[in-house]
């Protein structure tokens, strides 16, 4: 990485100037550091803390939260040069989601990790954070795959360790192996670009792939995305990809499967935005469109996506593996977006995408964290039918569950009805025949999808309670409750307010 | 004042009976139980004091500085004799709310705007004054029940959605609205959902409704399609537009127009959906008089006077709803006849004023210079009928309340004694609605048997309206005779309570007896005020596709018509029900196939059960079977396919992960074994 600008800088100057980019991330490691180091001290030998231990840990998670949020919002945007970082308004964007959800994510943690290893559950998250966060600050593909893996490792060790039961053991191996192998296809197709292009830097790669002149070249740069593409496409749990997720998402905590529903997808689609506009030599996000070889393979994820996803759900009776299954769907919503790309005649579908995924993550978190709420730490909600009478048992928790719910159904009045609204009103005025039908699929999809959220809100209100809670209103997770309730507040203020989060969105896309 | 005043008091008209509906909502079956009702009370106030001030204060102010110009329009308009909507692009006084701009995604622009002209105004003053009356009465019929809190929700919950309606700037705001007080009155007329016969009357209210929202919302996507806006501005003020569309394909505007009305008759009870309306009776009394008799059933009416610039295009159309009105009017009248429920007397006594409402407004079909008036005149009628059959509505629920929930008029006669309030301000109502002279309903039905006689003097309908006018009349002679046999049977002859009103039936407490009271008041005189004295036409043609026109005289031969109708009706009635009792028995045992027509509501209950209900049920069922068998195996199908797909991977390598992988493995490489040979 040679600095491009004529007065060559100092080595401090190119630290310094890098450093500056990231310092909420900075933040977010010196504090995983500390509970790394300082964790293991706290507990005894055989493995038992204090009792509330957990929640000091949180406390702490917090507060190193906060502190980046702090950060961020004083981040500006500046021009990508020759440096390892890059601060876009698409970094802007994704920081601003992931340490949202980062906070709601630690607040679902609360309750539901022994004393005895919550620092190092509470670092993992944080470094999971920070992780998400470097994949678009990354100006560099070793940087990028550097992002990906500071997500992916971190997420073995945090599936691992709320419970050692064999369900959990099996769901983590089974992670941890397709995960890997993503990650030998993204890092397989990473280095293609690199053969191509001849440095990993991406402002350079996007300007070599401007002028790309031969035909050899561009069919390789076609392979490159097609493989960057499949090693993504197991993090967005695009179909063929995806078998695992409903495997995993049952086998582990309510708290860990919330976070493998949203934080993947987040991290996917930041870097499949990066790599596919860089590769296609785009300047800005604003003018990329994929091009056809690409549109049509991102098509054929989305609708299997779709289809797959909402038809299967149908028929469970495991409301997490259900979850999983809803969580494969909206990825193939979000596939719309990214196959329209940045439409110039109408609704840009980046920023129906970016906007999608911000609503997607408040709706699937507030699910979570309201089942985690509605179960507790020994018994939690495993099975639908147990969802059964909780509108008469636990009023507010059904309340709040019914909002998010109904806004991953994806009706009015909650922001999810807008999400996939803009979606639509993408691929519809795209005008070409395959985002038409990439609208149709997504609306018939919809409607599919409605009839197993609806169930879930019948099975809520109009059944019998079928266990007899006599136990009374298990408020155990008050955490998880409050969690739920932001979301499900955010839920509906998107709705009522939009406009923010769209200009938020579109920001990004005419940047 | 201020701009910004006028905004709030603007927003302020359907904000407060929403904020009460939620303040009811989730306080109601806690705190406040039994003082539900103050909420709602307050709220209506509010709604009441700003829609007056709207109407009286800042409506003439903006006209103000704008009257030079309207002027100038308006006499040159009023010279050329062929009012033409494109002539009518004068500028109308009209406040507009700026609201909120919710949304904008590319070139979707959605925003929320309140829009207020002298008729949203009118309405609005009809509609939150009948509405607070009820509210008081309401506290009062409703004392003790155990869902007092959940009535005072949703009445509130009404009146925003009915307020918003008439607010509504837009036609996508009028449909959101339209449907929100389908469903508020859903939820009352099953208010006491315990009752199987409630529970079926709101389900049968809600299909039949969707009937007709089905046609106003394919009109409203043609409108889309046609006119690229669904703004009222731009649709009826785009006049070279309309007019271009008018020209070109007539036949669209007609089909809109016809899209429309059959919204309006859903949701205003015309033939052959009326049928919902009288059964929606089985609701509290007090939701009656104010949903299904004062406001929510004359959205229709109020949707077609709305949307005038488009029906003086489709004088086809107009001739369609004359024609359904006459048919609605008469068919309900004869129904009113025989039947012995006072409240159900009254359910198709509103079916058929209905019809003469959509009647007058049909008259404009016979010219471009009578559209104005047949407007005012509809518009005038639903106006002053709000007034009068709330009342009787009230006074019904008064007589209900004192006779333990007996409404069978069999069973009680001779309360003129025992309900004195009751009795006096029944008679008021049923005066007014019979056209007795100078009462209201006197005026305005004067005004539509006028404009209908306006309207024979058409050259090329002429014997259409000649039938109408004949319809109209005999419709006005039974009005009177039904209503006051009702009063006879009820208030007059011996004096007879059923079992169920205990040995000393107690008339209206204070608090329903002052609603009875203000109402008796504007029934008596609200139509002198505001008829003969050009007040409502005044304010009323201000709007946009009105013309205002220049005040004509009495009409005294219609007057002395129509007056004679009343008394003879009356007087009918009178001899039959008071004088020689015995004669309606008889007279039934007689003519037995027509009493019984009559008694049974013409059957059109049983014709719709054969000819709809009964074949949709065959088609459901087949629908069952096709879910079950097709759409099921291809769930089932598909559910089979990860399992298939991993199944064979399994039995290569005995573990799941690796089959996983293998999927994915085989994926990508067909995916650029696909890419490499298309691409």
């Amino acid at each position: 990485m040679e600095p491009s600008s004529i007065i060559p800088p100092t080595i401090y100057d190119v630290i310094n100037q890098a450093t500056g980019l990231i310092i909420p991330e900075i933040i977010l490691l010196a504090t995983v550091c500390l509970m790394f180091l300082a964790g293991p001290f706290l507990v005894s030998e055989t493995g038992q803390a204090p009792a509330g231990l957990r929640h000091r840990w949180g406390i702490l998670s917090l507060l190193a939260l906060s502190c980046a949020f702090v950060a961020w919002s004083n981040t500006s945007v500046v021009e990508p040069g020759a440096g390892p970082f890059r601060s876009d308004a698409l970094v802007w964007y994704v920081r601003g989601l992931s340490l949202t959800a980062g906070i709601l994510l630690t607040l679902l943690l609360w309750d539901q990790i022994d004393d005895g290893k919550a620092a190092e559950a509470h670092a993992c998250l944080l470094a999971i954070i920070a992780g998400t966060n470097f994949v678009t600050i990354a100006n560099d593909l070793v940087t990028v795959f550097l992002g990906l893996e500071l997500v992916s490792i971190p997420t073995y060790v945090l599936l691992i360790l709320p419970r050692r039961d064999w369900k959990a053991r099996e769901a983590t191996i089974k992670y941890f192996l397709l995960s890997i192998f993503s990650s030998a296809l993204v890092l397989y197709g990473l280095s293609w670009v690199f053969g191509i292009a001849g440095t990993t830097n991406l402002t350079a790669i996007a300007a070599r792939a401007a002028d790309v002149q031969f035909d050899v070249d561009r069919g390789m740069f076609r392979i490159a995305m097609l493989l960057v593409i499949a090693g993504l496409s197991f993090r967005i749990t695009a179909v063929p990809f995806h078998f695992y997720a409903p495997d995993v998402f049952q086998g582990v905590t309510s708290s860990s499967a919330a976070m493998l529903s949203f934080i993947p997808k987040l991290v996917g689609f930041s870097a499949l935005l990066r790599l596919l506009s860089v590769s296609f030599g785009a300047t800005s996000l604003a003018v990329w469109t994929p091009s056809e070889v690409v549109r049509f393979i991102l098509a054929v994820l989305a609708i299997a996506t779709m289809f797959v996803g909402n038809l299967l759900a149908l028929r469970q009776t495991n409301i997490l593996r259900l979850l999983a299954y809803s969580s494969i769907a909206h990825a193939g919503y979000m596939l719309v977006g990214l196959a329209v790309g940045a439409n110039l005649s109408g609704t840009s579908g980046i920023a129906a995408l970016l906007f999608y995924v911000a609503i997607y993550g408040v709706m699937t978190l507030g699910v979570f964290a309201l089942l985690t709420a509605a179960g507790s730490f020994t018994s939690p909600i495993k099975m639908l039918s147990e969802l059964s009478g909780l509108g008469r048992t636990q009023p507010v928790t059904a309340l709040l569950m019914a909002v998010c719910v109904f806004g991953l159904s994806g009706l009015p009045p909650t922001g999810g009805f807008l999400g996939k609204l803009n979606l639509f009103l993408a691929a519809w005025s795209d005008g070409s025949t395959t985002s038409r039908v990439l609208a149709i699929v997504l609306a018939v999809n919809a409607v599919i999808g409605a009839s197993y959220y609806l169930r879930m809100i019948g099975l809520m209100y109009l059944e019998p309670s079928s266990a007899e809670q006599s136990t009374g209103p298990a408020m155990t997770q008050p955490a998880a409750l409050v969690a739920g309730m932001f979301c499900a507040a955010a839920t509906l203020i998107v709705f009522v307010s939009p406009q923010w989060l769209w200009d938020a969105a579109t920001l990004l896309a005419k940047s | 004042m201020s701009e910004t005043t006028q905004q709030l008091i603007l927003w302020l008209i359907p904000v407060a009976p929403l904020l009460s509906a939620l303040i009811t909502a989730l306080a109601g079956p806690g705190a406040l139980r039994y003082k539900s009702h103050l909420p709602c009370w307050t709220a209506l106030a509010v709604s009441f004091v700003c829609s007056l001030i709207l109407l009286f204060q800042i409506l003439p102010s903006v006209s103000q500085p704008r009257t030079v110009a309207s002027e100038t329009t308006t006499s040159e308009s009023a010279e050329s004799v062929a009012i033409a909507p494109g002539v009518t692009a004068a500028v109308r006084p009209q406040v507009i709310a700026v609201g909120y701009e919710w949304f904008q995604v590319g070139t979707l622009n959605v925003r929320m705007d309140l829009r207020a002209d002298s008729m949203t105004a009118i309405m609005l003053c009809m509609v939150t004054g009948v509405s607070l009356l009820v509210s008081m009465f309401g506290s009062g019929y409703m004392h003790h029940d155990p869902g007092y809190p959940r009535f005072f929700a949703a009445v509130s919950l009404f009146v925003f959605s009915m307020c918003m309606l008439v607010l509504a700037g837009s036609f996508l705001m009028l449909f959101v609205f339209w449907e929100a007080v389908g469903l508020c009155s859903y939820l009352l007329i099953g208010f006491w959902f315990q009752k199987p016969a409630a529970a079926a009357a709101a389900k049968k209210a809600f299909v039949v409704n969707r009937i007709g929202d089905f046609g106003l919302i394919i009109g409203i996507f043609l409108i889309w399609q046609t006119f690229g806006s669904l703004s009222f501005e731009e649709v009826f003020g785009g006049t070279a537009l309309l007019n271009a569309v008018a020209e070109t394909d007539p036949g669209r505007i007609q089909l809109i127009c016809l899209c429309l009305f059959l919204g309006a008759m859903g949701k205003s009870a015309q033939f052959p959906l009326q049928v919902w309306l009288p059964d929606a009776m089985e609701g509290p009394t007090p939701v009656s008089a104010l949903i299904h008799a004062a406001t929510m059933v004359t959205a229709g009416v109020y949707l077609v006077a709305r949307c005038t610039p488009l029906f003086v295009l489709a004088p086809g159309v107009q001739l369609f709803i004359c024609a359904t009105g006459a048919i609605t009017a008469a068919i309900a009248a004869l129904t009113a006849l025989t039947q012995t429920d006072l409240k159900r007397v009254l359910a198709y006594s509103t079916v058929s004023q209905l019809g003469f409402m959509f009647m007058a407004l049909g008259c404009g079909a016979a010219g471009p210079e009578l559209v104005t008036a047949a407007v005012t005149a509809g518009m005038f009628h639903l106006f002053t009928h709000a007034y009068f059959k709330a009342l009787l509505f009230l006074a019904a629920g008064s007589v209900m309340h004192a006779m333990g929930d007996v409404i069978d008029m069999r069973r009680f006669s001779g309360l003129k004694k025992a309900l004195p309030i009751t009795h006096w301000t029944f008679l008021a109502g049923a005066a007014a609605l019979a056209g007795v002279p100078l009462l209201s309903g006197f005026w305005s039905k004067d005004d539509i048997l006028a404009v209908i006689g306006e309207a024979t003097h058409s050259a090329q309908y002429g014997t259409f309206f000649r039938v109408i006018q004949i319809v109209a009349s005999i419709t006005a002679l039974l009005t009177a005779f039904y209503t006051f046999r009702a009063y006879f049977m009820t208030f007059w002859g011996e004096e007879k309570f059923p079992e169920e009103a205990g040995h000393h039936p107690h008339d209206a407490s204070p608090v329903m007896a002052w609603p009875l009271g203000i109402l008796a008041v504007c029934a008596v005189g609200i139509g002198l005020l505001t008829g003969p004295t050009h007040l409502f036409a005044g304010t009323l043609q201000r709007i946009q596709g009105l013309t205002a026109v220049e005040t004509h005289g009495l009409h005294w031969g219609v007057m002395a018509v129509s007056s004679g109708i009343a008394i003879v009706g009356i007087g009918a009635a009178w001899f039959l029900y008071v004088l020689s009792p015995g004669i309606p028995a008889s007279l039934a045992a007689g003519m037995k196939p027509l009493y019984l027509i009559s008694n049974g509501k013409f059957f059109l209950d049983e014709i719709f059960q054969w000819i709809v209900v009964f074949p949709l049920r065959k088609l459901a069922a087949l629908a069952v079977l096709f879910d079950r068998f097709v759409i099921d195996g291809i769930v089932d199908a598909v559910g089979m396919v990860p399992r298939a797909l991993s199944v064979l991977p399994r039995q290569l390598h005995g573990g799941l992960v690796e089959s996983y992988a293998g999927v994915m493995w085989v994926s990508v490489v067909a995916a650029v074994v696909v890419v490499l040979s298309l691409f």
